[in-house]
């Protein structure tokens, strides 16, 4: 690993590329560029895309998995880039790139590093990689501590329970815990501020208020008793659930009991792994942005010929931005041409409301009016308010869907997935285009469940201090010889009995002992109704 | 810029973890060998062995059945089917499998007698037919930076190879002992061998024919089959296990017949006997008294090692008792009794432990 400071040529580049980029008044970090040679690239990827991490044989078995399938040609060993982003932002570049190549991974990190630093999810934090380093020797001395056996099982079973880290969910710890010191809100692009107005300024007269509003004495009784158990529970706890908690992993990590090297183990863990919610969230969009940029840069340093291969760099490109159908999207593509897109709808000022209200239509067509401000203002302004799913839902056409090929499957794919003849609109010899009318309709579901069960703890005093998750059916069954060593691995974390609610089962897992129950079948609407009244969401 | 507080990125550690957990795995894998005797089944002696071992995967909330999984198959690590597959010398395994249970290198006789002679290529000299292109060369660039012919500061990077500086590889005898062993096995086909027994000596044979081969290596070893009811016979491996007669049982003519075997075609100077018998030990009492007197007279003494071992016996079974009398902790007869394949580590221990 060596500092693109140590090669005059790329330290060249390094400094052409900055120098566009704050020309084009770009917002960025720090970045830092690093070279790597194909080893180092494979490990850092099992790392997280950070330089060090506590031994473990996870990463070591993918390791081991990953250099036996480059040996055996399965996969190729060739990367071009990863990127750490956050203030500063770590990029690292594979030694056997041409220098071309290598500018155009700098113009591409220098987008990635735009868009964490805007986007509405925050994504970009201070030295978000020094701290992880951080981490990491906390673990290593957790190791030391807790003995090589117990280390091992207690990062197996946080390993079980990674992919219940939500943190930017509709029910994520924010809107789930009340805890008794403020915490760190997590926005979210739905978010809404769930403080309600306060009446304080308001004259007040208890008696005019008792007459005007007459309220229910048992209603008030109620209230009274509810805020009285809230308290209580908060202040016997450190924390209530008022909802649901998807982010199950988060939870563990702040009110678990642990002991300080188990808390550093699931410090690090949820840490390493907490941005990965944020690419699923807003994939298309970063890596659009990052590909935008790139070719804008690109063009500016193929202009002053600081670099040279164009012809090269656009076999790259056009390779890089091939499209795919819809199911197998491809973020480089469909970004790049949607954010080339709404620029253009921009430029011509047809994001407003004067051209909605248009009723005529050659008028529309003809549409041309000088924006408020520079297009790109505008697009920034898009990072900063949405996710995927609303930058989609607003801009993806059934038109567009049908230009970006995203409806488009090779003839031989569309007879394997034996696609109705009702269902194609257009064919040629190689391939099949469908409808592109119910395609955007598939590709938002895909940020309701991300192919992943929806499970959320809806209980932590269960049966007498019982974890309670509870699975949202969505017509899929869970895989059900793993939801015992699930449950057992949570219930080395939680240090009690565990349970899952999926469909009528309820599932627990105590003292070494699973077990399965059958129970009245609860729906996700009635769970969330009864913790709003204050309710045990679940009885027996 | 600062630089990160790391030189290199490596998940050499993580690897090391990795593999340290693999040979747990294969350590417990030995284990269920020994405890389902599966020997059989990992693969032909001296060659290398592909073991199978649960993947390890996370198991988390997911969507499928218990019946999915699958991928590529291939050797190395990878996913197949929930396993991960390695492949693992033979003697990588015996090795484990003789710590395991302790077992001590067999005893070898013969040393000195008989020499295996090989050519190998230890010493270098300055004629010969097969030259060494990496010593000559070594002396070629000494020579070369002594006569001011290979100068880098200069740019002159010339090598000249003089006569004088050609190495040649010259092959040198060598001799090492050789060691070799027959081993006998010796099966009562008159009781009912089949089932849970035939299954059981099976197992056991099987474990004794890895043993001998991995301590004097496969070509070194001769094993032998024969049975007897009334009578005795040599017979091939596979009908050792196949053949079988309800008639009346004597086991002392298959302990002549095998000691006839080892003193008639062998030299017992240079060989390392190996004797072993399966039965159920249910036998006539004279028949038993003559086995013994044969194991005294003619057969201790020039066997390493003789083990008998009652299958699943019965009331009647006495022929370990008798020999017991005579035999009791011996270090070269030794008595074992197998009634289920829980037992079969016990019986190894018996029959190859030292005393």
């Amino acid at each position: 690993m060596r500092s693109v400071h140590q090669d005059p040529e790329l330290a060249f580049l390094e400094e052409r590329v900055l120098h566009h980029a704050n020309t084009f008044r770009r917002t960025l970090p720090e970045m830092r560029f690093f070279v790597l040679d194909s080893t180092e690239f494979m490990s850092l990827l099992e790392k997280g895309v950070y330089p060090t991490s506590p031994v473990n044989i996870w990463e070591g078995k993918r390791m081991v998995g990953r250099k036996h399938r480059v040996e055996a040609g399965q996969e190729s060993a060739i990367y071009y880039e990863v990127v750490q982003t956050g203030n500063p932002s770590y990029a690292y570049l594979n030694h056997t790139n041409s220098p071309m190549m290598q500018a155009s991974v700098m113009a591409h990190v220098v987008g990635h590093c735009e868009f964490s630093e805007l986007n509405v999810l925050r994504d970009s934090t201070r030295d978000r990689t020094e701290f992880i380093m951080h981490l990491v020797k906390k673990v290593e001395l957790a190791r030391q501590q807790m003995g090589e056996v117990y280390y091992s099982q207690y990062w197996n079973a946080c390993e079980s329970l990674l992919p219940l880290i939500a943190p930017h969910s509709q029910y994520n710890l924010a809107r789930s815990v009340d805890t008794e010191s403020p915490v760190l809100k997590q926005e979210t692009d739905t978010y809404v501020s769930e403080e309600r107005s306060s009446a304080a300024l308001m004259p007040v007269s208890s008696t005019m208020d008792a007459l005007l509003h007459q309220q229910d004495p048992d209603q008030a009784w109620q209230k009274e008793m509810q805020s009285k158990l809230r308290q209580e529970t908060l202040s016997r706890k450190g924390y209530k659930l008022r909802a649901p908690c998807q982010d199950i992993f988060g939870f563990l990590r702040n009110h678990a009991p642990t002991s300080r090297s188990e808390k550093s183990m699931l410090d690090y863990l949820y840490t390493r792994h907490f941005t990965h919610d944020f690419i699923l969230r807003t994939q298309v969009m970063n890596e659009g942005w990052a590909m935008y940029w790139e070719k804008k840069i690109m063009l500016e340093l193929f202009k002053e010929k600081a670099v040279s291969g164009i012809i090269d760099y656009a076999r790259v490109f056009s390779g890089v931005c091939y499209p795919r159908p819809y199911f197998a999207r491809n973020p480089y593509h469909l970004g790049f041409n949607l954010w080339n897109h709404i620029e253009q709808l921009y430029s011509e000022g047809k994001i407003s409301l004067e051209y909605f209200e248009e009723t005529d239509q050659s008028a529309k067509d003809n549409w041309k009016r000088t924006p408020g401000k520079e297009p790109i203002h505008y697009m920034a302004d898009l990072i900063r308010t949405v996710t995927d799913y609303e930058f989609l839902r607003r801009f993806l056409t059934p038109e567009l869907i049908h230009e970006f090929h995203l409806n488009r499957f090779h003839r031989m794919e569309a007879q394997r997935l034996r696609l109705s003849p009702d269902s194609i609109v257009k064919e040629d010899r190689q391939y099949v285009w469908l409808d592109p009318e119910p395609v955007k309709e598939e590709m938002l579901n895909f940020f309701t469940h991300f192919h992943r069960p929806r499970v959320y703890i809806i209980d932590t005093d269960f049966q007498d201090g019982g974890l309670l998750l509870f699975h949202r059916d969505d017509g899929r069954r869970l895989r059900k010889d793993w939801i015992k060593p699930t449950l057992k691995n949570l219930n080395l974390l939680w240090k009690g009995p565990v349970y899952l609610v999926s469909r009528n089962w309820l599932y627990s897992f105590s003292a070494n002992l699973f077990k399965e129950t059958v129970v009245t079948e609860l729906r996700f609407e009635k769970v969330l109704e009864r913790m709003q009244r204050y309710e045990k969401p679940f009885k027996m | 810029m600062p630089l990160l507080d790391t030189d290199n990125i490596s998940s050499n550690e993580s690897e090391g973890a990795f593999n340290e957990f693999i040979e747990d795995q294969l350590e417990n894998l030995v284990d269920s060998i020994l405890t389902e005797g599966d020997l059989t089944s990992v693969g032909d002696r001296g060659s290398e062995v592909i073991v199978e071992i649960d993947d390890i995967v996370a198991p988390t909330f997911t969507y499928g059945d218990e019946s999915e999984g699958g991928g590529a198959a291939g050797a190395g690590p990878g996913r197949d089917g929930g396993k991960i597959r390695f492949n693992v010398p033979f003697e990588f395994l015996m090795e484990r499998i003789a710590r395991s249970l302790r077992l001590p290198n067999l005893r070898k006789q013969g040393r000195g007698k008989i020499k295996e002679v090989t050519h190998e290529f230890k010493t270098f000299a300055p004629v010969g037919t097969v030259l060494d292109k990496k010593r000559t060369f070594k002396r070629a660039l000494k020579t070369s930076i002594g006569m001011r012919v290979y100068r880098p500061e200069e740019g002159r990077h010339e090598v000249h190879i003089h006569r004088r500086d050609r190495r040649y590889k010259v092959p040198e005898r060598v001799e090492k002992p050789k060691f070799k062993a027959v081993v006998f096995y010796m099966g009562d086909i008159s009781f009912s061998t089949y089932g849970e027994r035939l299954k059981l000596e099976k197992r056991l044979v099987g474990f004794i024919q890895h043993w001998i081969d991995f301590n004097y290596g496969a070509k070194n070893v001769e094993h032998r089959f024969f049975v007897h009811d009334a009578d005795a016979h040599e017979v091939q491996e596979e009908d050792f296990y196949r053949v079988g007669n309800a008639g009346g049982t004597l086991a002392a003519p298959v302990y002549h017949l095998v000691q006839q075997v080892a003193t008639n075609e062998y030299d017992p100077n240079t060989t390392n006997f190996y004797a072993f018998y399966f039965g159920d030990g249910e036998l006539f009492d004279e028949d038993a008294k003559e086995i013994v007197e044969l194991l005294e007279g003619q057969m201790r003494p020039i066997f390493n090692r003789i083990g008998i071992v009652e299958v699943q016996p019965g009331r009647l079974s006495l022929l370990n008792r008798q020999v017991a009398t005579q035999f009791h902790r011996d270090s070269i007869i030794r008595l074992g009794e197998l009634n289920d394949r829980l037992e079969a580590i016990e019986v190894i221990k018996t029959l190859f432990s030292e005393r």
